[in-house]
C-alpha cells in the first residue's frame, strides 16, 4: 500500500517540479512545437505536405521526450542527492523508476496534445480516419522509448557526459527510422540498419493509421516489437539502476543490457 | 538493543574504513559519534542505515540485519544524511508530504512542521529556504514516520550558532520523547553538551567510550586557574599542594594544577594568613576537547577526503569502472 502511495506521490512530485521550471516546460511544451512548425516550412510542398510527415515529427517529439526526459531526471537526482535520500527510506528502485516513468507519460502526451492541436487546426493536418488509433500507437512507442531513457539515465556517469551519451544515441534513431527523413531516401543497406530500431516501428505505426487510414490489426508487427522492445528494457534496466553515482556498474551487467537490447533488435530486423 | 555491532569491518581496496567495531547501544539517549576526518565515522553510520554492505563482522539495528533486511529497517530508523539535496521546486509540506508516503505510517506534516520550526515557510519553495532552515526541512523529512532511532550525519555542520542552537533543541526535544538519537559531529563542544555517551573513533577504532564527564575524566590534561589578588601575595602554599606557576603579570597570577581542589583548599588558607585580597579568580577544567585531543593520533585526519566513505566508494567505484566498459551507445 505504501509501496503504491510512495509512487504516486512521487509521481505527483516530479510533476509539480516540470510544471515549476520554466526550463522545463520550454523544452517539453514549447520546443517540440518549433519543430512543428519547421516541418511545416520545410514539407509544405512536399507531395502528401506535413499529413505525411506528422508521423516522422510525433515520432521525434514521442522519443526526445520520454528518452531525454526520463534519462536526465534520473542522472540529475542521482548526482545532486535526492535518489540517495530517498534510498534511506523504504522506498524500493521499482518506486523511483515507476514514478519516473509516470512522470515521463504525463509530460509526453502534454506535449504530444499539444502538437497534435495546433497541427490539426493550424496546418489542417490529416490525422486518418480515428484519432484514437494514433493515440494507441503513441502510447505503445512511448512504452517502448521511456526503459531506454531509464537505461541511458543509469549509465551516464553525469550531467556532463549525459547529453552527448544522449545525442549519440538520439540522432541515428530519429535520422535512420524515417522520423526525420523520409526512409526512401536512404540507402538499401541502411534502411535494413534501420529494422534494428525501436523509432521505426512508431513511424511505420503512425504512418498506417494517419496516412494509409489502415486499423490497428494491420499494425500488430510494429506494435508488438515495441511492446515486447519495452519489456525487455525495463527489465533490463533493473540490473543497471543505481541510487548514488558512486555505485559501480559493472561491466558484465552493461554488457548483458548492451547485449540483451542488440540481440532483441538483431532478431526482431530478421523478423520483420 | 538499538545497535548491536560485532567485529564490523569495512574496507575500500586497501583502505581499511572500519577495524573490528564492537558497539551497544541501548534505546533512549543522545550519542555522539567524534573522530578525525577519515575515521570511519559516515562509513559507521551508512552500514547501520543499510546504505554500505560490512566487509565483515556483524551488525543488527533495531533487530534487523541492515543489508537483508534494508526496507524492513527503514521503516523504524530516520536518517538525515550528511549531504542531502532538498528538490528545490516543491514546498517544505510537499517535501515533507512526500517523504511520508514512503512509510506505513507516518505523523500529520503540520506537527512536523511544528516540531522543527518550519510551520511559518510550510508553503514556500525549499530553493527559498536558509541554511538552517533546510536543514531543521532535513530532520523534518527523518521525523516524519516518528521513529524510534534516528542516525543523523553532522547535522549542525555549517549553521550559524543560532541555527545550531535550534537543532540542539530540537534533538534535546527527540530524547525527552524517548527516541534515540545517533549523531556525528567535529563540533566536540556540542557533544559534550547534548551526549549522554561519546564514542571517540580515530582510524576505523573505536579508542573512547563513555559519558562526557567520564571521558574529561580521564584526560591527563590539568586545570587553569587564574588569579587577581592585591596586596604581597606568596604563592608558595599553592605550590606546595601540586600548582606550578605560569605566568605572573602585576597583581596577575596564572597557575596549572592536576587537583584544583586542593589549590582552592591552600589559597583558602593563604587569604586567612596573609594581608592579600582576592580580586578576581577564573577557573577551566579539562574539557572533552583537552581529552579528545589527547587521544586522537591525528586530529586533522589523515586525509581530509576520506571523512565521508562516499569518497573511498568512488574510488573503488572508479577503479572498478576502469575495467568495465563506457556503457555508451
Amino acid at each position: 500500500m505504501s509501496a503504491m502511495r510512495g509512487t504516486l506521490e512521487l509521481a505527483r512530485a516530479y510533476l509539480l517540479q516540470t510544471m515549476r521550471s520554466r526550463s522545463a516546460l520550454i523544452w517539453t511544451l514549447l520546443f517540440p512545437q518549433v519543430w512543428l512548425f519547421l516541418f511545416a516550412l520545410i514539407y509544405r510542398n512536399v507531395p502528401g505536405g506535413m499529413s505525411a510527415r506528422m508521423p516522422g515529427l510525433f515520432t521525434i517529439t514521442a522519443f526526445s521526450g520520454a528518452f531525454f526526459g526520463v534519462a536526465y531526471t534520473m542522472v540529475t537526482e542521482r548526482e545532486n542527492g535526492i535518489l540517495r535520500r530517498i534510498w534511506v527510506t523504504p522506498a524500493t528502485a521499482t518506486t523511483v523508476v515507476v514514478a519516473n516513468a509516470m512522470r515521463s507519460l504525463v509530460t509526453v502526451a502534454a506535449s504530444l496534445l499539444m502538437q497534435g492541436l495546433i497541427a490539426w487546426f493550424a496546418l489542417d493536418v490529416d490525422f486518418g480516419p480515428a484519432v484514437w488509433r494514433v493515440v494507441i500507437v503513441l502510447a505503445f512507442g512511448v512504452w517502448a522509448f521511456i526503459p531506454l531513457g531509464l537505461i541511458m539515465g543509469s549509465t551516464a556517469k553525469d550531467m556532463r557526459s549525459a547529453p552527448a551519451v544522449g545525442n549519440m544515441i538520439f540522432f541515428p534513431l530519429i535520422f535512420l527510422s524515417g522520423a526525420a527523413l523520409p526512409s526512401d531516401m536512404l540507402p538499401g543497406w541502411l534502411q535494413s540498419f534501420s529494422r534494428m530500431l525501436p523509432t521505426t516501428y512508431l513511424v511505420q505505426a503512425l504512418e498506417g493509421v494517419m496516412v494509409r487510414g489502415e486499423g490497428l490489426t494491420l499494425q500488430a508487427l510494429p506494435l508488438a516489437v515495441m511492446l515486447i522492445s519495452g519489456f525487455v528494457a525495463f527489465g533490463l534496466n533493473r540490473l543497471l539502476f543505481r541510487w548514488e553515482s558512486t555505485q559501480p556498474l559493472g561491466a558484465k551487467r552493461v554488457g548483458a543490457v548492451l547485449g540483451g537490447l542488440a540481440l532483441l533488435y538483431v532478431v526482431v530486423a530478421l523478423l520483420t | 538493543m538499538s545497535i548491536r555491532t560485532r567485529r564490523l569491518t569495512k574496507t575500500y581496496g586497501a583502505t581499511e574504513a572500519l577495524r573490528g567495531i564492537d558497539l551497544d547501544i541501548e534505546p533512549g539517549g543522545i550519542i555522539g559519534l567524534l573522530g578525525p576526518n577519515g575515521a570511519g565515522k559516515t562509513t559507521l553510520v551508512e552500514i547501520l542505515e543499510g546504505l554500505r554492505d560490512p566487509t565483515a563482522g556483524e551488525v543488527s539495528v533495531m533487530g534487523f540485519d541492515p543489508m537483508r533486511d534494508s526496507i524492513a529497517l527503514r521503516q523504524h530508523i530516520g536518517a538525515q544524511l550528511q549531504a542531502t539535496h532538498i528538490p528545490d521546486e516543491l514546498t517544505a509540506f510537499e517535501v515533507l508530504r512526500l517523504f511520508a508516503a514512503f512509510y506505513e505510517r507516518s505523523l500529520p506534516v503540520d506537527e512536523i512542521l511544528e516540531r522543527v520550526n518550519l510551520a511559518g515557510k510550510a508553503r514556500e519553495l525549499t530553493r527559498n529556504l536558509s541554511g538552517g532552515q533546510k536543514q531543521r526541512l532535513a530532520i523534518g523529512m527523518a521525523l516524519i514516520h516518528d521513529p524510534d532511532l534516528l542516525i543523523f550525519d553532522e547535522p549542525t555542520s555549517g549553521l550559524d550558532p543560532a541555527a545550531r542552537r535550534q537543532l540542539h533543541e530540537i534533538i534535546l526535544e527527540l530524547k525527552g520523547r524517548g527516541r534515540t538519537i545517533l549523531f556525528t559531529t567535529h563540533y566536540i563542544e556540542e557533544a559534550e553538551k547534548l551526549c549522554d555517551r561519546v564514542i571517540i573513533l580515530n582510524r576505523g577504532r573505536v579508542v573512547a567510550d563513555g559519558t562526557p564527564l567520564d571521558l574529561i575524566g580521564l584526560s591527563e590534561g590539568k586545570s587553569t586557574i587564574f588569579l587577581d589578588v592585591e596586596g604581597p601575595f606568596d604563592p608558595a602554599p599553592l605550590l606546595a599542594v601540586g600548582a606550578e606557576e605560569q605566568e605572573r603579570r602585576g597583581s596577575h597570577y596564572h597557575f596549572v594544577a592536576a587537583d584544583p581542589t586542593a589549590v582552592i583548599v591552600a589559597l583558602g588558607e593563604v587569604l586567612r594568613s596573609q594581608p592579600v585580597t582576592l580580586t578576581d579568580m577564573n577557573m577551566h577544567r579539562p574539557t572533552l576537547e583537552d581529552f579528545y585531543l589527547e587521544i586522537v593520533d591525528d586530529p586533522e585526519g589523515a586525509d581530509p577526503e576520506a571523512d565521508d566513505s562516499e569518497a573511498a566508494e568512488r574510488a573503488a567505484a572508479s577503479d572498478a569502472e576502469a575495467t568495465s566498459e563506457e556503457p555508451g551507445p
